[in-house]
């Protein structure tokens, strides 16, 4: 029962132009999808803690609802999924939840 | 081709019955597995060449999965064939020697080690048990949740219903592991918990929550796997792989590294 190390979807960057432009998109979509997800996150508690008003919240939520959506659809003319702007940090698993 | 060209590559170490070594037993890269005995031990070993077995080449190796695979294969195979007749303590993948004479240091200076390695293994078998979760249909992502305010609170609490059942999902994942880790190891002499893989190594979309290895008596075997059967349900899947050579429990306390480097 040996384990193997393998990896096969490794984020490269390579040296040929196309491949570095799309590398580097899905470099910054992964971060903007971090930083989103993040927000996100921290909108919920603080909604949760009752430290935001009905307003906020409405204002919040409707915010991030069309991140979301705008996410969506710059991935989508990028041709990526999700789960591509989910780097695999190795040991440390995921950068995203996964689901 | 000087000595310097070449180190030995160790499988396996086993007690010294005086048996042969099996004989055409093909180890690594097409070489042939030898015996090497000293002080009551005999390690299982082949000849292998530096340019592919030394330090430098084989951290290049260790990238190609194909070479890799092929080589645990053949690893796996020696190893196999020499624990279906006798106890035995395999050694980890690519362990190079720089010749037979370390082998021997070896077999002296962990003496104890193997002697107790050996003991803790015989007649008995390692079975590796994964159970997987399917977690994405404990989430209840899309459920409308009842509540005033317009759609961007309503989203918000979609989120949050998103987020809680999602810790949920794994905290009771997590639970089940330990009972079914807990269940195992009852029947078991030793149990071992590995990291559990990632979908890409499991090859299967499921969260893997227990990636156990246990070393069982040979006359429980039915038990252990009837134990496994009864653990299966509850949205749980548990895969049962084995018999294997105890590679989970025949490791030396400190590592094996500090013959390998010196001298």
């Amino acid at each position: 029962m040996t384990e193997r190390p393998a990896r096969t979807s490794r984020l490269r960057i390579e040296t040929d132009a196309e491949a570095m432009e799309r590398d580097l998109s899905r470099l910054v979509l992964t971060l903007i999808e971090l930083v989103r997800q993040l927000v996100e996150r921290q909108c919920v508690r603080r909604m949760e803690q009752g430290d935001l008003s009905d307003e906020q919240i409405e204002v919040l939520g409707l915010t991030l609802m069309r991140l979301e959506d705008a996410m969506a659809e710059v991935c989508d003319r990028f041709g990526l999924s999700p789960a591509d702007l989910n780097l695999d940090l190795g040991p440390l698993g995921t950068l995203l939840p996964q689901d | 081709m000087t000595v310097n060209d070449t180190g030995t590559y160790l499988y396996a170490v086993s007690h010294d019955t005086g048996s042969p070594c099996p004989e055409d037993l093909t180890g690594v890269a097409g070489t042939n597995v030898r015996t090497v005995a000293y002080a009551g031990l005999v390690a299982y070993v082949s000849t292998v060449p530096l340019e592919r077995f030394g330090a430098e080449p084989l951290r290049q190796s260790m990238e190609d999965l194909d070479w890799l695979g092929e080589t645990a294969r053949a690893h796996h195979h020696v190893v196999e064939e020499v624990a279906a007749s006798r106890p035995t303590a395999p050694v980890r993948l690519v362990t190079v020697y720089r010749g037979d004479d370390q082998i021997r240091d070896l077999l002296s200076q962990r003496h104890d080690d193997f002697t107790e390695a050996l003991a803790r293994v015989t007649g008995r078998q390692e079975w590796g048990v994964k159970a997987y979760v399917d977690l994405t249909t404990a989430t209840p992502a899309d459920q409308e949740v009842a509540g005033t305010g317009g759609p961007g609170a309503a989203y918000l609490r979609r989120r949050q219903m998103s987020l809680r059942g999602r810790e949920e999902a794994w905290r009771q994942a997590a639970a089940q592991a330990e009972e079914i880790h807990d269940a195992l190891s009852s029947v078991a002499c030793a149990s071992r918990r590995h990291r559990a893989q990632d979908p890409e190594l499991s090859g299967r979309k499921e969260l893997m929550i227990l990636n156990g290895a246990y070393l069982v008596e040979r006359d429980r075997r039915e038990e252990f796997a009837h134990m496994v059967d009864k653990l299966r349900g509850r949205g749980v899947d548990v895969e049962l792989t084995g018999p294997w050579a105890p590679y989970s429990f025949t490791e030396l306390a400190d590592g094996q590294a500090e013959i390998h480097d010196d001298g």
